[in-house]
């Protein structure tokens, strides 16, 4: 089974607040120096291929529309094991939208041709739209399954697991499919060893762009329908009475006095 | 017909809180955007009865899709159903819950196959020159953002808790339409085969509970968690818990909460080892008092919630425990 992950690269979603910083005009993270990574979801979904790989058989490429800095974050994902990555770099890619992003993967899937699962993250950890996936499973004319956390079996079809509201599920779907991912204590991504991220660095990464992709430059520009008008970082300090007390026990029996002072317990 | 449009995916017990949520929403964009009617569409088997729940919290028109193949519908006969719905009745936009289902499978595909916009997540709108700006959380919340669509129908994914439900009203007179959609005939490529219902849950549901306690990587183990349970029980409480607390499985991920588990807004959370990750809290936020205990005074938590406590919770909680286990007893 070959297995495709699309996988964005972004800047650090764990940067706490007090360090966040937008350009209100560009409407956009200034990065400063918090360091890029994989897009937590993607990352989860990377686990997931490499997992389906190690008990089914097959291989696992990782796929990216990105900069030439992103070859850092496939080389992340060739280190956990996946088999080869490709970069889809263009200026031309820069300014669309989800309908752009899923249209240049697509052009990049039916170049790679023999894939059986795309799997995808449940939503990008920047502006979390949550879009490229279905978007790209309609334009490839795929069946999908969304949210779902490990591949089950395989046997022609594959069997996929959804946590429901009340347990899980599993679902059936022929191949090729597409998938979004999503996390549980299953599929928690693995860190990369020392042969793997030796071996990453001696696979090639082959890069490309709108023309060896055949996209039309002009279609890319024309296609957005989903525009950013304003971002601002909201007020939302709130003042925090802080329990007194010498010791924590203290401050414990404080703070349960508090609450009932309060009328909350 | 140029309306607003909202979803209701209900079952033959109960519809959804999110159905009126939505119903809110589209009341208030509706004046905003001069008057325009709202309709609803209902689907389900057995779920007829729930259109006049709809209509007494304020949509004019249910459009009533019952079937006894809707009972555990795939995604994608939904999917079929709500785009014959929107090409029939062509409303000027639609309103869904940013829920798994429409959030994650339904709003996306939808708006792929009509070739329009639409924005996911939302938490309010702004209506400037007749255009709708979609209000959201951008960057795990740490920033917002008005987003805006093209296209001659506006999608948009509403998040749980952005809308209070209006008072219900019975005297509002309100029409109920059957749509001919033949759900039966849609076929699906993903299919649902095994349905498996998890072991009885310990303690309370999370959606209802008016006290929730929740924990993080702070709480280290199954055990210390074992420890919350404790106080949720002396409490009353419902007990969840954050993104690495369920990855560890120390809780049950439709336990997680924040922007991708669950979103409450309880009278009180109680946030144990919890660094306070916008992410998390977007799932916590609305709780009108929230109470932080962490053994570090920098932790981001202690600037967003009310009450906090320094300290490890080891020291903390069975004080805090014996305290409650004092008042209550007398
Ligand atoms: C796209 C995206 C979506 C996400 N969605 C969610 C979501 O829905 N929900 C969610 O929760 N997260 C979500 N996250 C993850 C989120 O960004 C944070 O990583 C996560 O919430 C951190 O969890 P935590 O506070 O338990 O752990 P940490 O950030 O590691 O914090 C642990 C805290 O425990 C304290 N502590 C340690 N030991 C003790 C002790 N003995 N006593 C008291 N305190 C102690 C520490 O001081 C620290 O503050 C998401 C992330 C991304 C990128
Ligand atoms: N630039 C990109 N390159 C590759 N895959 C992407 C890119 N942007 C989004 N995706 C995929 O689409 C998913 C959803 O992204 P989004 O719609 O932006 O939230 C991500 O989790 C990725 O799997």
């Amino acid at each position: 089974m070959h297995i495709v992950v699309c996988l964005k690269q972004i800047v650090d979603p764990e940067v706490p607040f007090h360090l966040f910083r937008i350009d209100p005009v560009a409407k956009t993270q200034i990065r400063g120096s918090h360091p890029l990574v994989i897009s937590s979801y993607d990352e989860v979904a990377v686990e997931v291929a490499i997992q389906a790989k190690e008990r089914f058989g097959g291989w696992v490429t990782v796929a990216s529309i990105g900069t030439k800095e992103t070859i850092q974050a496939l080389h992340q994902a060739l280190a956990m094991g996946a088999d080869g990555a490709v970069l889809l770099c263009d200026p031309l890619f820069e300014h669309t939208d989800s309908f752009g992003k899923a249209r240049i993967l697509a052009a990049a899937l039916r170049k790679i041709g023999d894939f059986d699962l795309i799997l995808c993250g449940r939503q990008a950890g920047d502006i979390e739209m949550g879009l490229v996936g279905p978007f790209l499973a309609e334009e490839l004319g795929l069946p999908c399954a969304t949210l779902v956390t490990n591949v089950v079996s395989q046997n022609g079809k594959i069997r996929l697991k959804r946590p429901t509201e009340a347990g899980y599920e599993v679902l059936e779907v022929p191949l090729p499919c597409l998938a979004t991912i999503t996390n549980d204590e299953s599929n928690v991504p693995r860190y990369a060893s020392v042969k793997g991220i030796r071996a990453a660095m001696r696979t090639p990464i082959p890069i490309w762009t709108a023309t060896n992709l055949g996209l039309d430059p002009l279609m890319l520009g024309k296609e957005r329908r989903i525009e950013i008008e304003e971002m601002w970082i909201p007020q939302r300090e709130i003042r925090c009475e802080l329990i007194a007390g010498e010791s924590a026990g203290e401050r414990a029996r404080n703070l349960a006095l508090r609450l009932r002072e309060l009328g909350l317990v | 017909m140029a309306s607003i449009l909202t979803f209701c995916m209900a079952t033959h017990l109960s519809i959804p809180r999110s159905s009126l949520e939505l119903l809110a929403a589209a009341r208030l964009l509706s004046q905003q955007l001069g008057g325009l009617p709202v309709q609803t569409l209902l689907l389900g088997a057995g779920v007829k009865e729930h259109a006049l729940t709809l209509i007494y919290h304020s949509a004019d028109q249910v459009l009533l899709v019952d079937h006894p193949c809707l009972e555990h519908p795939e995604d994608e006969i939904v999917l079929e159903i709500t785009q014959k719905v929107v090409c029939q009745f062509e409303p000027r936009v639609v309103l869904l819950p940013h829920d798994e289902l429409s959030g994650g499978h339904v709003g996306p595909r939808l708006a792929y196959r009509l070739r329009v916009g639409i924005v996911t997540d939302c938490t309010g709108f702004a209506v400037r020159n007749s255009d709708i700006c979609w209000l959201r959380p951008v960057y795990g919340g740490k920033a917002m953002a008005y987003l805006c669509t093209r296209g001659p129908v506006q999608i948009a994914t509403i998040r749980a808790r952005a809308f209070e439900p209006l008072s219900t009203d019975p005297f509002r007179q309100g029409e109920i339409k059957e749509v001919k959609v033949a759900p039966e005939s849609f076929s699906t490529s993903v299919t649902v085969v095994e349905r498996i219902e998890a072991a009885e849950e310990r303690g309370l549901s999370l959606d209802r509970a008016e006290i929730v306690v929740s924990g993080g990587r702070g709480m280290g183990s199954a055990e210390g968690f074992s420890v919350l349970h404790e106080l949720a029980r002396v409490l009353g409480a419902a007990v969840g818990g954050s993104r690495p607390a369920a990855d560890m499985g120390w809780v049950p991920h439709s336990h997680l909460i924040g922007q991708t588990g669950k979103i409450v807004a309880p009278k009180l959370y109680i946030a144990v080892g919890i660094s306070g990750a916008t992410q998390h809290m977007a799932g916590a936020g609305s709780s009108k008092t929230i109470v932080a205990i962490n053994k570090d005074p920098d932790a981001p938590i202690f600037k967003l919630a009310h009450l906090g406590v320094i300290g490890e919770w080891e020291e903390v909680l069975p004080p805090l425990i014996r305290a409650f286990q004092e008042m209550y007893s007398r």
